[in-house]
């Protein structure tokens, strides 16, 4: 990979969440919310089937970023703001642009959006070249 | 009183009460497991070699941050009705309301090594009383602050809990 440069757009990541996913993810990290495995539970919240936990998209803004950085990448912060909420199955996309190179830092403008380009999630991603 | 006031009530008697919760030793089956449900088979493999191998194995960056609770419990009968346990769910208790993540922001720090004995300190931070395009809510912050047993900060978490009406509440929106 040539040295990012600001401005830089990263190849856009396409891919879903299964229920399994959902269940597997709020299994291991605890979190029994229903609205993330029980879909009838999720539709008497408004919700279309189950929910992509806040968290698994946090993990999504981050390890595609690393994977776009390289093994030599460290995470350093992650930020981001639920927006819409995206449900199992659904087609989504992971999108980045290189916001500031500063020595070995990088940070990335980054979000999750829905097929019709609404986002999910916004945030920053920064990471060390180390 | 609605049920959004009695939320800012309760937040804003908690605001800056810090509550340690231990999360006990990390281990590599933990990390495997978290990483299984990413679907990163590349984790596992490395991660057990590095342990075969006797070297230092790091957790997925998010794995402090991502797990809800380090309860042992509670039993199903102590959930609420939406599943979450009250400590999941500060200010709520009992009362007719949802809520969603709004958003976080994670600092690491040093990452979590197999073996760590880790402790959260959590605390609410904030409370605010917020008008959306869909109808009123309350914003609540919390922070978390991961540490191992040596006192070094491994994780910092800032996250926002957005607390709304029940959708079949007398006042909901």
């Amino acid at each position: 990979m040539n040295p990012p440069v600001a401005g830089d757009v990263c190849p856009a990541q396409h891919y879903t969440h299964s229920t399994v996913q959902l269940f597997r993810f709020s299994a291991v990290s605890w979190n029994s919310h229903r609205i993330h495995y029980d879909a009838e539970f999720a539709a008497s919240e408004g919700f279309p089937d189950v929910v992509v936990q806040s968290t698994l998209h946090g993990e999504t803004l981050t390890r595609y970023a690393l994977a776009w950085a390289g093994p030599d990448s460290r995470l350093e912060t992650v930020s981001w703001r639920n927006r819409t909420t995206a449900v199992a199955g659904e087609p989504l996309t992971w999108t980045a642009t290189v916001r500031e190179v500063e020595g070995a830092r990088v940070s990335l403008d980054v979000a999750v959006v829905k097929a019709d380009g609404t986002p999910c999630v916004t945030g920053t991603v920064e990471l060390a070249l180390v | 009183m609605n049920a959004l006031d009695e939320v800012l009530a309760r937040a804003r008697s908690l605001v800056g009460r810090w509550e340690d919760e231990d999360c006990g030793t990390v281990t590599v089956k933990d990390f495997c497991r978290y990483a299984a449900a990413l679907n990163d088979a590349d984790y596992i493999e490395r991660a057990r070699k590095q342990e075969a191998a006797g070297a230092v194995v790091e957790a997925p960056a998010l794995f402090l941050a991502a797990t809800m609770s380090w309860e042992d419990g509670p039993p199903e009968r102590e959930l609420r009705p939406d599943g979450l346990a009250t400590r999941e769910s500060p200010c709520t208790e009992g009362l007719p309301v949802r809520q969603v993540h709004g958003g976080q922001t994670v600092r690491l720090l040093r990452a979590p090594v197999a073996g760590d004995r880790v402790t959260a300190s959590r605390a609410v931070v904030s409370a605010e009383r917020k008008q959306g395009r869909s109808g009123a809510f309350v914003l609540l912050g919390l922070t978390t602050r991961f540490t191992s047993a040596d006192g070094t900060e491994l994780t910092a978490v800032d996250e926002t809990i957005v607390v709304r009406e029940a959708i079949d509440s007398p006042g909901a929106t």
